[in-house]
């Protein structure tokens, strides 16, 4: 859960970024990294914890601070998890203190089955950390529209986003960095508003 | 999974004393409250010398990591972890539920010395953190001050440049 710091004026959001294995989590954050705009010094190291052949062995790490918002500065930590199966354990891990959370899908046709056993095991896993997805911030991203087994998003929708309440999604071809600010612009809005809700709740029970 | 409390300037202000403290008797680098979730919550010592937001993102996966090994071979936990290395050396200790200790210190330091000053350390900073929880358990947010209205993305791309 985010870190309030009211005496340094601090709030942290930690974001994670799911899915299927070589689905594109990875080449988000290095496209964050490379490409947002920030003040000197307000971009972190990308710290990726990966194998010889550059698969995410444990997970990516960004650290990023936005510009302050109404005099709180928001430290936003990025996270990437591993998506191969084996490697659940350190999903768990991960996933610990969560506050929102982008699923990555790749958008080809061979890699649907995936996708949704992917999206499966984040709900079982937030389950074990006493955690429920529809409480939680989230936005899909289908990446890896620019290939052309790209399966349609209408079919990607009912795989995907075909619950009681439909999340926000995103067309995206994150190796040419198309889509990946819009996605992460949108998880931060949604996060941002639950701090808001949670704080005039708050206050109106006080 | 259970959330932090807010914190106040009283509640940084005791832990800082707190790690001073500790720095001052162990005469370790820097020490640094982390929250289990991987965020740098306060620190002391020559931190600048250090990069310690990445330093604690990757504490808490190791830490996190040991408790899974813990429960391979039947222990409830481990409740520290301890890394030695030729010019320096990192011991993390649990505080609480919500948070850890790291230490950086010299490696000619012994681990003893700074385990042994830093329990009274963690006593002290899970004290500190019962009283901020106790505080207003269930009113961990106040921010009343952000606007939401202003529909600027937060984070932008930088502008191509042109030749």
């Amino acid at each position: 859960m985010a870190i309030i710091n009211q005496a340094t004026k601090e709030l942290q959001v930690k974001i994670v970024y799911y899915g299927p294995a070589l689905g594109g989590k990875t080449t988000n954050l290095v496209q964050v990294h490379d490409h947002v705009q920030t003040a000197q010094g307000n971009k972190g190291k990308l710290v990726s914890l990966a194998t010889s052949s550059d698969r995410t062995l444990f997970f990516d790490f960004l650290p990023i601070e936005a510009m302050a918002i109404k005099g709180f500065k928001t430290k936003f930590q990025l996270y990437t998890v591993p998506g191969q199966v084996i490697y659940n354990t350190t999903r768990q891990l991960v996933l610990r203190g969560v506050d929102g959370i982008v699923f990555v899908a790749d958008s080809q046709y061979d890699k649907m089955e995936e996708n949704v056993k992917s999206f499966s095991n984040l709900e079982e896993n937030l389950r074990s950390l006493n955690l429920n997805l529809p409480d939680i911030p989230y936005v899909v991203q289908y990446n890896k529209r620019d290939l052309p087994s790209a399966a349609p998003i209408e079919y990607m929708e009912f795989l995907l986003n075909n619950r009681d309440v439909q999340v926000p999604t995103f067309q995206a071809s994150a190796n040419k960095c198309d889509g990946v600010f819009e996605t992460l612009n949108m998880i931060t809005r949604l996060l941002l508003h639950k701090f808001l809700n949670e704080s005039n709740r708050n206050r109106r029970a006080a | 999974m259970a959330t932090l409390p807010q914190l106040i300037e009283e509640d940084i202000s005791e832990i800082n004393r707190a790690l001073q403290e500790l720095l001052l008797k162990s005469d370790a680098s820097i020490a640094l409250l982390i929250d289990k979730g991987g965020f740098l919550i306060t620190q002391c010592g020559d931190y600048n010398a250090f990069d310690t937001v990445t330093l604690s993102a990757l504490s808490a996966a190791s830490f996190a990591a040991t408790q899974g090994i813990a429960g391979l071979v039947n222990e409830i936990n481990f409740s520290s972890v301890y890394q030695q290395g030729e010019g320096f050396s990192m011991l993390v200790l649990n505080v609480d539920e919500y948070s850890l200790l790291t230490v950086i210190f010299k490696s000619r330091i012994s681990v003893g010395a700074v385990k042994y000053f830093a329990a009274s350390t963690l006593h002290e900073l899970s004290a500190q953190m019962k009283i901020a929880y106790e505080r207003d358990p269930e009113n961990g947010l106040d921010l009343s001050m952000l606007n939401m209205a202003n529909a600027a993305p937060v984070f932008t791309k930088k502008k191509k440049k042109v030749a």
